[in-house]
């Protein structure tokens, strides 16, 4: 504690005489200015400062753009496979394709046209008016009918394969027209490819 | 009809114990109520064609009222008795006989009378005839080791004799196979009187949906009784089959995204097996067995054709379709005889399924159904009665509501019967006796297994509130626990 508190007065005291010390008027400035091969190099520095801005510049937006086309893409395919899972209805115990299905599925063509390694399960429902043998029949038409639309537009029939759960598993279990609208239908399932999925291109080539 | 008597009866019955002779004739009311329903028969048979075109829509098919048998005879049960420790189950055992008697639909049944009718040893068949009584059921437990022994006795009143007599072992109730020994006595009861075994010893399989989602098998004793579930798969089981010998049950059940399959069901160990699949993307469902059991009928249906295949059981091969490519068929039911197979079929149009019959090996198939092009018409399920004489089949009377129905086979023009008349009413399923038909049954009050009996008509609830699905009813069961 004494040492310390002697200490500092004797440190400050040191400094004042050293800044004494060092007080001289300074010398005139040179008359000295960049050579011009100086001034070249600088101008060639800067220009070259200027070049790596840009390009780092253009890399960034080269990457951004990059990203950005990536989740368009990523946009599309989980799009192409809504789409491709999007179901079907039928009218009451009917197996025909209605007009508003038929847009559906022209929409799922594109898409497996574009997806080769893409396989689906079609699965016909029914709802819960009639016999339940009868019920599995039908679903069982349904799915088969929207086999055969899909074929009939070029694509394998190995690429598809299909199940009728019947009136079971309705999506709505209530008992009236609306809930059965709802479950006379087709579900779509990608059994393969689920992550071969191009979605169909849209500027022709 | 019985629900009045049988109060009546209890009316009576009190007086009787009080003061000997009864005032009311029990017999005359039934008389008088029988007179009743003949007339509402002939009535109701005379207006059913006009009746019928107005609301039905089966053209040119005239349904009407019209049972074979519209009175029974008067059965009463006498108070059981018991000795040797007998006495703890006697009246337990009765009940149980006397309400399976009333499901035989076979007779207005007497029982639940006061205990002090068991009187003696001694018969007063002058008491039993005056109350109206043509038959006479007495029985005594006895105590026989671990279980018990119970002695019954059929008499005729009207001939004041004891017709039959029969000593059957009954296990203790806390025993699984108590309840189908009573049924058994009930059962050979029903063959002393009318010569056919009753169908009280037999069981219903059904499928139903549980919480978990799935569907699963399971059974109900005939009378409602010991429910129970016997599969259990993360599938959609369907469509149960009984084996002749009432061993095994054949089935439909899709699991997860396979398709559905035909799957059988040993009852004795629970084991189960897959019959080999015909193809590796058809669905395979409706079994039937042939009568002899070597055979297994079902239906192949791919999306483009429906056909009925058969399997040899015996040899476990030889899967073969017996009906052509371009038809869509299914749901094949066999003759008592073997010989001839029923189906659903499309071949008139895809909404409008006929039943049809045909050769067991296939071959030309005829129409059972009443279909009349253009008018559309919607009948499904077949089942072939065990007598051969009926096939049941359900159909929409009117669009959207749904009527068990039976065409005759001994008739050229399948004369149609209607037997249900309310909510809807699906998937029959022909008893032993070939009179009694289970069904599912939709009413207000929700879905049930019902019964219905062909000759009177006479409905009854099986398992009430629950939405059951393709019930199957067993073979007699007498042999089996």
């Amino acid at each position: 504690m004494i040492v310390r508190r002697f200490a500092v007065p004797v440190l400050a005291a040191m400094l004042v005489v050293a800044a004494c010390g060092k007080k001289q008027p300074p010398p005139p400035p040179a008359p000295t200015g960049p050579t011009p091969e100086e001034l070249a190099q600088r101008r060639a520095d800067s220009i070259a400062a200027a070049r790596r801005a840009d390009s780092i510049a253009a890399a960034r937006r080269e990457a951004e753009a990059k990203a950005a086309a990536a989740a368009a893409r990523a946009r599309a395919v989980a799009a192409a496979r809504t789409t491709l899972q999007e179901m079907v209805h039928f009218d009451f115990d009917k197996s025909d394709i209605r007009p508003d299905a038929e847009a559906i599925l022209q929409r799922k063509v594109a898409i497996l046209r574009a997806s080769p390694d893409v396989q689906l399960q079609i699965q016909g429902y029914c709802d819960e008016r009639g016999s339940e043998e009868y019920n599995l029949a039908l679903g069982q038409r349904r799915a088969e009918s929207v086999r055969k639309y899909l074929e009939g537009f070029g694509l394998s029939d190995s690429r598809f394969t299909i199940i009728s759960y019947g009136e079971e598993r309705p999506l709505d279990p209530a008992h009236n027209e609306d809930a059965w609208a709802q479950n006379r239908r087709d579900q779509f399932v990608i059994t393969a490819g689920a992550n071969a999925i191009n979605p169909p291109s849209t500027s022709g080539n | 009809m019985t629900g009045p008597m049988r109060r009546t009866w209890g009316g009576v019955a009190k007086r009787v114990t009080g003061a000997w002779p009864p005032a009311a004739g029990w017999r005359a009311t039934g008389r008088k109520a029988a007179a009743t329903l003949a007339v509402a028969v002939a009535l109701a048979t005379a207006s059913a064609p006009a009746a019928a075109q107005g609301r039905d829509s089966i053209p040119g098919v005239a349904l009407g009222l019209l049972y074979a048998t519209s009175s029974v005879p008067a059965l009463a049960v006498k108070p059981f008795t018991g000795r040797f420790g007998g006495a703890a189950i006697a009246s337990q055992v009765e009940a149980i006989i006397g309400r399976d008697l009333h499901n035989s639909d076979r007779f207005d049944v007497m029982d639940s009378l006061p205990a002090d009718m068991a009187g003696g040893g001694q018969v007063d068949y002058q008491l039993w005839d005056h109350l109206g009584a043509v038959w006479l059921v007495t029985g005594q437990v006895e105590g026989a080791g671990d279980g018990f022994e119970l002695v019954t006795e059929l008499h005729d009143v009207v001939y004041e004799h004891v017709k039959e007599q029969g000593r059957f072992p009954i296990p203790d109730p806390s025993q699984p196979g108590f309840r189908m020994a009573v049924h058994r006595v009930s059962d050979q009861i029903v063959k002393w009187v009318t010569g056919d075994p009753g169908v009280a010893a037999t069981r219903i399989a059904f499928a139903m949906a549980t919480s978990d989602s799935t569907k699963q098998l399971y059974l109900v004793d005939s009378d409602g009784e010991n429910l129970r579930r016997i599969t259990n798969d993360p599938g959609l089981d369907l469509s149960p089959a009984w084996s002749p010998s009432g061993d095994s049950i054949a089935y439909g059940s899709i699991r997860g995204t396979t398709p559905s399959r035909i799957y059988m069901l040993d009852l004795a160990t629970g084991k189960e097996s897959m019959v080999p699949p015909v193809g590796h993307d058809a669905m395979e469902t409706t079994p039937a067995f042939s009568p002899d059991g070597h055979t297994l009928a079902f239906t192949v249906d791919n999306g483009r054709t429906s056909r009925i295949y058969t399997y040899d059981l015996q040899h476990k091969c030889c899967a073969k379709a017996i009906t052509d490519g371009r038809y869509y068929d299914l749901a094949p039911t066999y003759s008592p005889d073997g010989k001839r197979i029923a189906f659903n079929t499309m071949r008139f149009g895809t909404t409008v399924p006929q039943i049809m019959v045909m050769p067991a090996d296939g071959g030309e198939a005829q129409l059972l159904s009443p279909y009349q092009y253009g008018n559309g018409g919607y009948y499904t399920s077949p089942d072939w009665s065990p007598r051969g004489d009926l096939i049941a089949f359900h159909g929409a009377i009117r669009a959207g509501t749904y009527h068990i129905l039976v065409a005759d086979m001994k008739d050229a023009g399948h004369k149609l019967r209607q037997l249900t008349w309310e909510g809807n009413n699906e998937d029959p399923s022909w008893a032993p006796d070939g009179r009694h038909i289970a069904f599912v049954g939709e009413r207000r009050w929700g879905f049930g297994l019902m019964v219905v009996d062909v000759a009177t008509g006479r409905l009854r609830t099986v398992v009430a509130g629950m939405r059951v699905s393709t019930p199957a009813w067993s073979p007699s069961l007498g042999g089996a626990p």
